[in-house]
């Protein structure tokens, strides 16, 4: 059984497959001693709802039990009521929960805080998936590790901080004194990550229940985190239990993977069996939902067509859906950014082209004949004001893009791919316009282009309807030009129409985001952007904040839209399997340059770049 | 939706509505009618301790109290409605502004707001009571200025909150206009917050205008007032102690009340 294929490192797979085979055994011959940690029919309610249902669990030493599940889905719960941490309001309502045949909770009994304080830290510990609040912000990290230390062990002052910088050194932490006495907030993400997994493991606890560990953090420190838990499990054999929504990461890290569905486990079995074998559909939804690269190529097939120049047409002919796109294009002129300024100002907004001759832009379009640009960013730096603005002190001005070049065409999807603070957000934001402090010239075709956010919770206005607010960007344009004056029973009529398009029903027009599931909201975002017929699209991590299934079908809807109306999306994200299935082209980002650009296909198959070999690597 | 039942209604919200309610009606009647006159002396009927003629009995002039506290708490609410009304409508308008869009105004707001936040406010009303004169204007408008700045940093600081939520970029980039992303897209959702802050300030009104009155400096005579009675009061506490008391009280019934209430429908947005 070929577990782990993972290129990243070959030479653990075999040590841990012998180990796997040697548990498999153990198993099979039916040691129960050997069992540490058994779940027994387990069911956690709050109130009148059943978080979780009649779950069976077990774990043994060094093994690792991935939980996968979507929000909701109640994997949370069953850790944390394995580690006596969950909340008083829940109730246990049957079954029970056995560490080496020590009965740690029971139906119908309170949790015995006193005795799950022995094993808390000591036997088992915890990393959270947000490093940020899990750690004291007023206390330094080396004495947050130390307090583990002073509660469990008999260790004093130097000794003990000594074992805290050994258990620093061995997450793989640099310069361990300095990160010793530093506060959370000067410790970056993963660094802060290394901290509570140094936190969680110091005292070699025998099982480690890992929540989400790494969803809060970029992908390539993603990689590394896994790589040091995986490390770590079979440093000290201690056995985990890896709760993630992400299938791709539990497959490279576990043993076993148990899918959860409504507090349910659906299926549970060894990881490459699940993966080969699925036998509930549900899981089979699951596993197809996950974007992965086989399934682009066979897409592509039938895609074709796409991102070729055919689509817009050689024929002059201009692709329905963009009203504002055929005004400028008739008129043969470019307005350049502003989008969010009203029409008339446009004029203003040219001398933000810095003295380029606009005129010789638009003679190479012209040359490229077929191909015209909807978006053409040239020499573009973006510059980022420090610090509080106040009366007596002004800014500090950084610059966090640099001369950024590049082209996004009609029909086509380009992606932006690069780490947190790499500057794509910021690039974004110049080209909406959001932010003005830039150098070198952005020109678009189209009048008012679109954002969607990525957090689908703030992205729509909590106290309107749906109705309202997909009205809206209709009421601001008549507002701003009378040409697009629309009476209400049209705006309405438009407005049905998006709701449709972005498949939701009727009913929802009156609802209140609050009664949306974040799906739901999403494709209102969508249907909101879409509503003006802007012929570009800036999506920002559209779907990274929505769980797998779902993204999936944002993700399809995004494409049909895409084929219906024309559009072009600038399509940011940090994760690489989602830009590989959604985009035609894409760009590699880091500290604010764009190092390397092409053919998706070609970027995934020929990577110069040693950052973009990385990227793809994770 | 499950907020239907219990979460609805609470026991804060029911006692509240119900004092406050109470108190309202009194206070409202009391502008148009009241039992007796409440200027009519009597003087048979000087200190007369409370009986079913006179339920909460009669003061050193033989007038009735009930009428009296009825005109003195319409006076009260009228004038702290208008004070939360004034202070509120500028905090919203000051607040809005300078939240929203930050810079010099902003600047200069916030230290003004600093310094009237200087002074204690019940010297701060002296000294515009003094330049301006007494008088019920004059009493709303002096309150009004002293309630003025919290209500800018409330409504400012929800307004730093939701200028760069997510929400209201995309309604920048659709081309909303500014005043109407100010007052249609972000103040609906600040009014939770906002509604607190009016309970607390209309009580806090109440408290003053009282304490005002109490010093001589609110509204003048022939108008009632509790907190005129209740200094009037002060110098037959031991002969009639319901004098005293029927004002006293009735601050504290209304207070209480409003307290309640907004404690209420805290818990039943929370």
């Amino acid at each position: 059984m070929g577990r782990r294929d993972s290129p990243v490192s070959p030479a653990p797979v075999f040590c841990k497959l012998r180990k796997v085979r040697g548990m498999q055994e153990c198993r099979m011959s039916g040691r129960m001693e050997d069992i540490m940690i058994r779940i027994e029919d387990l069911s956690v309610a709050f109130g009148d709802t059943e978080a979780v249902k009649h779950v069976n669990l077990e774990l043994i030493d060094g093994e690792v039990l991935g939980v996968v599940g979507e929000s909701g889905s109640g994997k949370s719960v069953t850790a944390l009521t394995l580690m006596g941490l969950v909340a008083d309001s829940a109730q246990v309502t049957s079954g029970r929960v056995l560490f080496d045949d020590v009965v740690l909770r029971e139906a119908g009994k309170p949790c015995d805080k006193a005795l799950y304080r022995q094993y808390q830290g000591a036997r088992m510990s915890m990393v959270f998936q947000e490093p940020m609040t899990s750690l004291n912000p007023t206390q330094r990290v080396g004495k947050q590790v130390e307090e583990m230390l002073r509660l469990h062990t008999e260790l004093r002052g130097e000794d003990r901080k000594q074992k805290v910088l050994e258990a620093f050194r061995s997450v793989g932490l640099r310069e361990v004194e300095k990160v010793y006495s530093c506060y959370p907030h000067q410790l970056s993400g993963g660094m802060r990550q290394r901290v509570m997994i140094a936190m969680a493991v110091i005292l070699h606890p025998r099982l480690i229940v890992a929540d989400e560990p790494t969803t809060a953090l970029d992908v390539t420190i993603q990689n590394q985190i896994i790589e040091l838990l995986r490390e770590i499990n079979q440093k000290q054999n201690n056995a985990m239990l890896f709760i993630t929504h992400d299938l791709n990461l539990a497959r490279r890290l576990c043993n076993r993977i148990a899918v959860m569905k409504d507090g349910e486990v659906v299926e549970l079995g060894e990881t490459e069996e699940i993966f080969q074998n699925p036998r509930e559909a549900y899981t089979k939804r699951l596993i197809e939902a996950v974007p992965s690269r086989v399934k682009r190529r066979r897409n592509a097939a039938a895609e074709s067509g796409m991102g070729e120049p055919a689509g817009s047409g050689p024929d002059g002919k201009i692709p329905a859906g963009g009203e504002a796109a055929e005004k400028a294009g008739t008129e043969q002129e470019e307005c350049a950014v502003q989008g969010w300024n009203t029409g008339r100002e446009q004029g203003a907004g040219l001398e933000r082209s810095a003295g380029q001759e606009k005129s010789a832009g638009l003679q190479e379009c012209a040359v490229q004949g077929y191909r015209k640009p909807i978006l053409r960013v040239r020499n573009l730096s973006v510059y980022y004001k420090d610090g509080d603005n106040s009366l007596f002190s002004r800014r500090k001005k950084q610059c966090v893009v640099f001369g950024a070049e590049f082209e996004l065409y009609p029909g086509e999807s380009l992606g932006l791919v690069g780490e947190s603070g790499c500057g794509k957000t910021s690039l974004s934001k110049a080209i909406l316009g959001m932010n003005r402090e830039v150098e070198g010239e952005i020109v678009h075709t189209t009048l008012r282009p679109q954002m969607i956010f990525q957090d689908p919770y703030s992205s729509l206005n909590p106290t309107k309807t749906i109705g309202w607010q997909l009205m809206e960007p209709l009421r601001a344009r008549a507002a701003l030009d009378q040409a697009f004056a629309m009476t209400r029973e049209e705006m309405e009529t438009a407005a049905y129409d998006m709701l449709h398009k972005v498949g939701m029903e009727d009913k929802y027009f009156h609802r209140k985001p609050s009664q949306l599931s974040g799906g739901q909201r999403q494709r209102v975002s969508i249907g909101q952007a879409l509503i003006t017929h802007p012929g570009m699209i800036v999506a920002d991590e559209p779907v990274s904040a929505l769980d797998v299934t779902i993204q999936a079908q944002i993700m399809e809807l995004m494409q049909k839209l895409q084929q219906e109306m024309h559009l072009s999306y600038l399509f940011i994200s940090h994760d690489i399997n989602v830009v590989y299935r959604m985009c035609d082209r894409i760009m590699v980002m880091k500290d604010g340059r764009i190092i390397e650009s092409g053919e998706t296909e070609e970027i995934f198959n020929h990577p110069r770049e040693a950052y973009t070999k990385m990227l793809l690597g994770a | 939706m499950k907020k239907h039942g219990m979460g609805k209604w609470n026991k804060y919200l029911v006692a509240g509505l119900l004092m406050t309610g109470l108190a309202l009606l009194l206070g409202i009647v009391g502008i148009f009618w009241t039992p007796y006159s409440t200027t009519a002396m009597s003087a048979a009927e000087k200190f007369d301790a409370p009986s079913l003629r006179h339920i909460f009995g009669t003061d050193n002039f033989g007038r009735d109290i009930f009428s009296r506290v009825m005109e003195g708490m319409g006076t009260t609410v009228v004038i702290s409605s208008l004070v939360v009304l004034f202070s509120g409508s500028v905090g919203i308008l000051l607040g809005a502004l300078t939240g929203y869009f930050g810079g010099v105004l902003d600047e200069i707001v916030m230290r003004v707001t600093d310094a009237v936040n200087g002074f204690p406010s019940i010297l701060l009303t002296l000294v515009i009571i003094s330049v301006l004169g007494s008088g019920r204007q004059n009493v709303i408008l002096s309150l009004g200025i002293v309630f003025v700045p919290s209500y800018i940093r409330i409504v400012r600081s929800e307004f730093i909150r939701l200028r760069d939520a997510d929400y209201i970029r995309r309604a920048r980039l659709m081309g909303v206009g500014r005043m109407r992303i100010l007052f249609v897209h972000i103040l609906p959702n600040i009014f939770s917050v906002f509604w607190v802050s009016v309970m607390i300030g209309f009580n806090n009104a109440i408290l003053a205008e009282s304490g005002m009155s109490y010093l001589g400096i609110g509204v003048q005579p022939p108008d009632a007032s509790l907190g005129k009675m209740l200094s009037d009061a002060q110098g037959y506490l031991r002969t009639a102690p319901w004098y005293a008391l029927a004002p006293g009280l009735s601050i504290v019934w209304v207070v209480l009340g409003f307290a309640l209430f907004s404690e209420g429908i805290r818990r039943r947005n929370a």
